[in-house]
């Protein structure tokens, strides 16, 4: 059995990598976080759906992410970058809902190398009618806390197997993260010599410092509109910002959350779409849903891989991926 | 009984009463074949004069600075256009999904500009008409053939996106392209957000097109009967909708979404054209482009081409100096209306209709040519005026007929004279 993955970055062939101790361990740790993180929320009276994977539209994204294409009888689909407008429209019939979603993205070939991306990855997707960003980042923060400490219950071993050691999360489980407005965060980037855009979104190096320095995991929030997709809600107090948020891990693990309030105004979505280049004319079925009523809410997704690394420190993203697919790397 | 109105453009409204809309158009025959502009439009820069100084500091500098009196081959014309090196203030226009664009004339456009080192853009409505990466794809193939003469640091590549190009995400594939990876390494890509053009300012784009041919494109596009009996039909892109934080909001989220690539902006010479520039700038464009009503090589309906949209002096006139990277687009072919051009604030001139007669002529070196006579008609324009690189041009260099300054003026005083 192989017991570690490849030492030059890249992963193994499929086969060794599938027999690797460290594939086995991170799976053990997937299966115990997706049992804690159904466990949490269902206690929330959270309905779990299983998400589509393929519409006529889909989460725009940002960051040069793109879609894949699907030919659907003759139509022109895609693959769910996200589930984001599937999760407001599905308020409709369930006030509190999540999903444990698959989404493909085509990331840029220059986040191969950040160990942080993979085209095939999943999220633990909520979404809250009626929440405000506040509700949406205690529901985040206590998920993260309830996943991290029942992991450390169920499979001790297999974290210290790999090196971790339980001191690391203390701070963590106390929750109450602290909070840092986008631009205080711009600031202290720009204090410690690292150029970030006041407008723009934290860019990989600047998370990453940021993330090395902490000693606990902590929200940013109030991005720039621009950076992020139209259905995060304008923040009415400051234009121009987004009433929006991003849980960052400590330990140099980067974004672990995105989530936001959501716009449900249909003439202001239709704005924001223009606003982000889209046509609306591609969203005919959300739209015709928003200017019926969508409800108001908040929600975020959790990135499950990215919650894996965290738990078992592994170096590279792929690493707790079973079938792990780089961003311009054509794997099976 | 025949009734006649003397005086009355009779033969105008006879026409429309026998062919109905088709006569909004210039004759669908035409399209592939010419290009099309303004018709008859006064445009002021033709009438401003290029009006040298007697006294000249600027040359006394050259002088200084050489050892020897300057001449106009001491005039640098090598500038930077929206972020990209250029040996000269020109760069070769958009030309759309246009026939006459997309084909051959194209690929030998490309491939001059490339030699000639000047920055290329490539139009909207290109790939949901042509495909991305279809055999025949004009922009994989005009990437291609300008980087295969264009050296390792000039230049660059401007791709447009329309509404209708983003539903097929053309940034996102030309970003992604290994194609584009040469252009990306060494910072030579740039993603211009078309906003409007010219010859038809608030309208989107058109192309004539076979009934049999256009049937694919139903989904993307509006075909509209509007030839009569005709075989063709009118395809019309959506012109898009832009406010000011529309304009600016888009501007961010390329920047953030393409980090790599340099932003442009392309405006119709719209009544508020100071103000859209602005927000551009100010967004963080590398470069404003302001068509003047004088522009285009596109089909356009014959009241926009007579009668809609600003001349290029006016759009000038308004934006003032500009706070970044403004360039001019219309009528351009010859040095004197682009030193002109540059006086009034503009950093580099592209060709549109002028680039693609040269390559119809001589699709070897045709524009080459052009732009070799061009270039010397410009160092020897700028050097006249005392000056040897185009930023130091201004306003002064210009004399507007009927303007105050053609009054008797007062005595000037000198030193010495009494």
């Amino acid at each position: 059995m192989t017991t570690h993955d490849s030492e030059d970055g890249r992963p193994l062939p499929l086969a060794e990598h599938l027999t690797a101790s460290t594939t086995k361990a991170a799976m053990a740790v997937q299966q115990e976080t997706l049992q804690a993180a159904r466990d949490f929320l269902r206690g929330l009276g959270c309905a779990e759906l299983l998400p589509p994977l393929i519409g006529p539209v889909t989460d725009p994204g940002g960051r040069g992410a793109k879609a894949l294409d699907v030919d659907f009888y003759g139509h022109r689909y895609r693959m769910m970058t996200s589930a984001i407008l599937y999760k407001q429209a599905s308020l409709r019939g369930f006030g509190k809902l999540f999903y444990i979603a698959p989404n493909v993205r085509v990331e840029p070939m220059e986040t191969a190398g950040t160990g942080r991306h993979l085209v095939e990855f999943h999220q633990i997707d909520v979404e809250l009618a009626g929440a405000t960003r506040d509700d949406a980042m205690r529901v985040a923060e206590g998920l993260l806390v309830h996943v991290v400490r029942h992991v450390w219950d169920a499979v001790p071993d297999v974290l210290r197997g790999l090196g971790r050691d339980p001191v690391v999360f203390a701070d963590l489980l106390d929750g109450a993260f602290d909070r840092r407005t986008h631009g205080a965060v711009v600031r202290s980037l720009i204090d410690v010599g690292h150029e970030q855009s006041a407008t723009a979104e934290i860019d990989w190096v600047g998370e990453e410092l940021l993330s090395h320095k902490a000693e606990r995991p902590f929200f940013v929030t109030g991005y720039p509109k621009g950076s992020r997709g139209f259905y995060d809600r304008e923040d009415p107090e400051t234009p121009g910002t987004l009433r929006n948020f991003d849980l960052i891990a400590h330990g140099g693990f980067g974004e672990l959350v995105s989530g936001s309030e959501r716009e449900s105004d249909y003439a202001t979505i239709v704005t924001r779409m223009r606003e982000s280049g889209e046509n609306p004319a591609k969203y005919g079925w959300y739209l015709d849903m928003a200017r019926d009523g969508i409800p108001a809410s908040a929600g975020f997704g959790m990135g499950v891989e990215r919650l894996v690394r965290f738990l078992t420190g592994l170096d590279a993203l792929w690493q707790v991926s079973a079938y792990p697919k780089l961003p311009g790397v054509a794997t099976p | 009984m025949t009734a006649h109105a003397p005086g009355f453009p009779e033969d105008e409204v006879r026409a429309r009463a026998r062919n109905g809309t088709s006569e909004i158009f210039p004759p669908a025959e035409s399209y592939g074949r010419e290009m099309f502009g303004a018709e008859n439009l006064v445009d002021d820069l033709d009438q401003a004069r290029l009006v040298p100084p007697v006294f000249m500091p600027e040359r006394l500098g050259k002088l200084i600075d050489l050892g020897r009196e300057p001449t106009h081959d001491d005039v640098d014309l090598s500038t930077v256009v929206g972020g990209f090196s250029s040996p000269l203030p020109l760069f070769l226009s958009a030309f759309g999904s246009t026939k006459l664009g997309s084909a051959e004339l194209g690929i030998a456009a490309s491939t001059q500009a490339g030699r000639l080192g000047i920055p290329m853009v490539i139009g909207e409505n290109v790939v949901p008409v042509h495909g991305y990466r279809s055999a025949g794809s004009p922009v994989l193939n005009r990437i291609d053939a300008y980087l295969s003469t264009v050296d390792a640091t000039s230049g660059g590549v401007v791709v447009q996106q329309s509404t209708e190009d983003a539903d097929s995400e053309v940034w996102n594939l030309v970003y992604t392209s290994p194609s584009s990876a040469p252009l990306l390494a060494s910072g030579r890509l740039a993603f211009e957000l078309k906003i409007g053009q010219g010859a038809k300012p608030g309208l989107g784009g058109m192309t004539v097109l076979g009934r049999e041919s256009a049937g694919g494109l139903g989904g993307q596009f509006g075909l509209h009967n509007v030839f009569g009996a005709d075989d063709k039909v009118l395809r019309c892109a959506t012109p898009g909708t832009y406010t000011e934080e529309i304009v600016r909001q888009q501007v961010r989220f390329m920047r953030n979404n393409f980090p790599r690539a340099k932003v442009w902006v392309k405006l119709h010479p719209g009544r508020d054209v100071a103000q859209a520039a602005a927000t551009a700038w100010a967004a963080g464009a590398d470069a404003v482009t302001v068509d003047g009503a004088e522009g285009g090589t596109g089909w356009a309906p014959l009241a926009l081409l007579r009668h809609v949209g600003l001349p290029l002096a006016e759009c000038l006139r308004r934006i003032g100096p500009p706070a970044g990277c403004l360039l001019v687009t219309g009528r351009m072919w010859e040095g004197s209306r682009v030193v002109r051009g540059l006086a009034l604030g503009a950093t580099a001139a592209g060709l549109g209709r002028a680039a693609l007669l040269a390559v119809s002529e001589d699709a070897e070196s045709g524009l080459v040519r052009l732009a070799e006579s061009l270039a010397l008609e410009t160092r020897l324009l700028i050097s006249a005026l005392g000056k040897y690189r185009p930023a130091a041009l201004c306003a002064d260099d210009l004399w507007w007929p009927r303007t105050p300054h053609t009054l008797a003026a007062q005595p000037v005083p000198v030193d010495g004279l009494v």
